[in-house]
């Protein structure tokens, strides 16, 4: 034991001693063997090494590392739990990883004024579930929920299935504490008092994909539980009743707590995964609607529900009769991603939004490029509010399949931007999408969100080569131009 | 309902730019009609070195600036109208110029609303509650501008044009360049259009009013903390103190606002609970719809603004104090002890499920300034603040109108200095003279 730790020793160079003495030799990794796990996130592929990966117990341990990295000209990123999908957090410049898995504490609840401080490695789902003894719970859920962190939901502005009715994580933010690229410690809307003077800086670090800042501790707010819930299951025999369906509650003047769908493709995946319902195999799609709110009102509501079901020729529609039974049907939507596991060696995952209205035509050009690609895709999404799932399956040990899948990808994310939509509605850009930014961006739109980067970040150590594509010509020229005049 | 001598918005819109009361004037006034001409005028002001200030509905020429005159008052008032609506999107695209009731007025034959409730909807345009980040009681169930802007089109001060955001309700390409806009006072560019997701228009609605004596405030104190623990959900629960209940109600006590917002059975629901749960002995009363529609609109005229405040004897003033939501009724209570007999009286309402307060203060110039001094000292040792959102040119020179910079203001001076590097836009109007 001690005579492998005086091997490492002196193969540490400084940078990793110096880093090893502000958190300790328990707290850092650095062997290759140890960094494998680190070389990517949920997004798997692309892969890169990292320097090491550093475990800090709190704000001034992050302030010291980053100050270090700073000083040194260490590239530099924050990790949480790594579920990220489109990678965010892998170190493409082989940079010292911040990990935030050790300051996962609940710092404080405040019921009385509905907020809830958390360090960023505290795990989402484990927030509800301190709370809701007392009633109240914390709305983003993201499917990775149960393992994904606070901190990063905060980076990508995570949603969730229930976002339709709630909102996503920026509407739940209340206070940042983050460590700035330079090392220096601010407090941001301290006490999660709402709309602090000046620029709304939470707001923009919200969603930034730890690009301007490392966020070390989140004040949120909590909701207390709705009184009652009700959730609707309704299978379609074509997907366009579908969407009609979803349209249909929407104009009806009803805010589900979420609206989901599935289709055939997915039901199959579901159906061979973990959590199976015993979906019919034949049908074309399904709704899972859920309304939650007073009790009184949610009958009426429910009623209305089934009739726009009905006038869209729904095949069959029921409403879940028990709490186990909306678990089940949940589980079963929740673990959607990973069940394509069961009929298909590898898939991709994308994340366009549309307008609402679009979901038709936009569903029919996906299952084009479906064909035209060779792959079957699963499509399980966020209907409600347009954000789309699109689940390309392939086989990475197929030469080229892979690259089709990719190709196949960003075909969706085009289909999406050409109706006036978005290339992500909340798995983020990270490396996965940086070149389709360019779908929905222009070179002065990406200049004017990269010079805010330069406010925060102005070396760029923080997380480089995330979010934006790579600088076109057109941009470059302009940059030196602009330097140039500057320089007069 | 018995509103009391409820100011009247003065309709000549030129009158606005005469009087020189609140400043952040023009020697030029131009009221473009495009978007290409916005940017014009801005490219070339940049280039000249001039300065400009931009002006919608003109009611808020009292919020923060330290010049009374610009070179150019970029008036925004003729570049109005909804641009694109798809009603099954439940989104908006508006222009800057068009007030808040024109947009609810076009949205409500689509049973739809843009959730959000400034004061002075005749007046107040989008663009300008949007920069300034306005908000009202009902913020509490529906959130507030950073909640519903999904989209902006801005002009920077060298005439390029920006989208942000964009047009679906979910969004996470790029940094949330929308959040950089709203409440930045027109300081780092010229909205040009703004997208908005909307909501349903309640099926149902009311309005239920506690009226509540001095010596009842803790009973109510207690009871708002059993509503916040229990799970009906109101819109709003905004306290009322003395002064404003007069004016509203013709009644001397604190009075709680809870309105309820949803299909009939669930309001009829929630009014039932407060009436079987209030405290014994306090007196209550239910507005129907029509009268709470009536009376919210009334609410909504209750402060003063540039547009209507023209008196010379007494000193008007409008704070704005944000706080932890239960911190409201100490505010309610320092509110009582600086009132005094002809000399200052304040008006205040604040959201129990928000932590915005208003105060607003009239009469002698010494009193209100005292006041504003007060509620900051308080507000900040709770780690809030206390803003001016109204206040006569002269004043906003003795009183800095945002309170103290934060730690982090060379992040704000880096943003500014990012986007609008000649101080062109909006100049000294916002936090810290940016």
């Amino acid at each position: 034991m001690f005579r492998s730790r005086k091997k490492k020793q002196t193969r540490k160079d400084v940078h990793v001693a110096q880093l090893e003495a502000i958190v300790g030799p328990t707290e850092i990794l650095y062997e290759k063997e140890d960094l494998l796990s680190y070389d990517c996130d949920g997004f798997t592929v692309h892969k890169a090494m990292p320097k090491a990966v550093v475990f800090p117990k709190n704000t001034e341990e992050v302030a010291a590392i980053v100050r270090y990295c700073s000083v040194h000209d260490l590239p530099f990123l924050a990790r949480g739990a790594g579920t990220g999908l489109s990678g965010g957090a892998i170190p493409l410049n082989g940079e010292v990883i911040i990990s935030l898995g050790k300051m996962r504490n609940l710092l404080s609840v405040d019921y009385e004024n509905r907020q809830a401080v958390v360090q960023p490695g505290f795990v989402n789902l484990k927030l509800t579930n301190s709370i809701s003894s007392k009633g109240y719970y914390y709305a983003p859920d993201p499917s990775s929920q149960y393992v994904c962190t606070i901190g990063g939901n905060v980076a990508e502005n995570a949603g969730g299935a229930h976002c339709l009715k709630y909102g996503v994580t920026t509407n739940h933010i209340l206070g940042l504490e983050v460590v700035l690229p330079n090392g220096e410690v601010i407090e941001i809307s301290d006490g999660g008092i709402p709309d602090s003077p000046g620029y709304d800086l939470m707001g923009l670090l919200t969603g930034s994909e730890g690009t301007l800042g490392i966020v070390t501790k989140i004040t949120v707010r909590i909701l207390k539980n709705p009184q009652g819930k009700q959730t609707v299951l309704a299978y379609f025999d074509n997907v366009e009743d579908g969407s009609r369906a979803v349209s249909g509650i929407i104009s009806a003047g009803i805010v589900p707590a979420a609206l989901e769908m599935m289709d055939k493709t997915a039901i199959e995946g579901v159906e061979a995964g973990a959590y199976p319902v015993g979906h019919p195999k034949d049908i074309d799609a399904l709704l899972l609607i859920e309304v939650d709110g007073i009790k009184a009102g949610i009958d009426e509501q429910i009623e209305e529900i089934l009739a726009v079901c009905k006038s869209r020729n729904v095949r069959e529609v029921k409403v879940a009769e028990s709490e186990e039974e909306r678990g089940k049907w949940w589980a079963n939507r929740k673990t959607g991603f990973g069940a394509m596991g069961a009929i298909s060696p590898d898939y991709l995952v994308q994340d366009g939004v549309i307008p609402r209205s679009k979901l038709p035509e936009v569903l029919k050009r996906i299952s084009e490029i479906s064909k035209e690609s060779g792959l079957r895709i699963a499509n399980i999404f966020h209907a409600g509010d347009g954000n789309l799932h699109p689940l390309i399956l392939f086989d990475s040990r197929v030469p080229g399949e892979t690259e089709k899948a990719l190709e196949a990808g960003t075909a969706c994310l085009k289909a999406c931007a050409d109706v006036g939509g978005s290339i992500t509605g909340e798995h983020g850009v990270g490396i996965e999408k940086k070149e389709e930014m360019r779908f929905i961006f222009t070179d002065e739109e990406l200049e004017a969100q990269t010079r805010i980067r330069e406010v925060f970040n102005p070396d760029d150590l923080l997380n480089k080569g995330k979010l934006f594509p790579t600088p076109s010509r057109c941009m470059d020229v302009k940059k030196v131009v602009k330097d140039t005049v500057a320089a007069k | 309902m018995e509103i009391q001598d409820m100011p009247q918005a003065s309709t000549a819109a030129s009158s606005i730019f005469k009087d020189e009361k609140f400043g952040n004037d023009g020697a030029e006034v131009v009221a473009p009609e495009s978007e290409a001409d916005i940017a014009d005028i801005l490219r070339k002001a940049n280039k000249d070195g001039k300065k400009v200030a931009i002006i919608s509905g003109g009611t808020k020429r009292g919020y923060g600036g330290l010049k009374n005159d610009y070179d150019i008052l970029l008036s925004l008032s003729q570049y109005k109208g909804v641009v694109e609506h798809t009603a099954g999107d439940m989104t908006v695209t508006v222009r800057p110029g068009t007030t808040i009731k024109e947009l609810q007025d076009f949205l409500r034959e689509f049973d739809q609303m843009a959730s959000i409730d400034p004061a002075w909807p005749e007046q107040a345009t989008i663009g300008g509650v949007i920069a300034a980040n306005e908000s009202g009681p009902k913020r509490m169930k529906y959130g507030s501008a950073r909640d519903l802007v999904i989209g902006l089109r801005v002009v920077y001060p060298d005439g390029t044009v920006i989208r942000t955001g964009g047009k679906v309700v979910k969004n996470v390409a790029g940094y949330d360049m929308n959040k950089l806009f709203i409440g930045s006072m027109g300081t780092l560019g010229v909205i040009t259009e703004i997208t908005m997701k909307l909501r349903p228009l309640p099926k149902c609605e009311s309005l239920v009013k506690l009226f509540v004596s001095k010596e009842q405030l803790q009973d109510l104190k207690t009871f708002v903390v059993k509503i916040q623990d229990s799970m009906i959900e109101p819109a709003t629960l905004e306290m009322v103190n003395p002064a404003l209940s007069k004016k509203l109600f013709n009644r001397d006590t604190y009075t709680l606002l809870a309105a309820f917002e949803d299909v009939e059975n669930s309001v009829r629901y929630q009014e039932q609970w407060i009436k079987d749960n209030k405290p014994e002995g306090m007196a209550m009363d239910v507005s129907s719809e029509t009268e709470a529609t009536a009376f919210w609109n009334a609410f909504s005229k209750i402060a003063p603004n540039s547009l209507t405040d023209y008196e010379s004897n007494r000193t008007r003033a409008v704070v704005k104090i944000g706080s932890k939501n239960m911190n409201v009724f100490e505010w309610l209570a320092e509110a009582e002890t600086l009132q005094k007999a002809n000399l200052l009286t304040i008006e205040m309402h604040g959201g129990l499920g928000h932590g915005i307060t208003n105060a607003i203060c009239t009469g002698v110039e010494s009193e209100v300034k005292q006041a504003i001094v007060r509620l900051r000292y308080r507000a900040e040792d709770k780690k809030g603040y206390a803003i001016v959102k109204h206040l006569p040119y002269t004043l906003r020179h003795e009183i800095d109108v945002w309170g103290h910079k934060p730690a982090y203001f060379f992040l704000f001076e880096g943003i500014k200095k990012k986007n609008d590097p000649n101080n062109t836009l909006n100049h000294q109007r916002f936090v810290g003279g940016i």
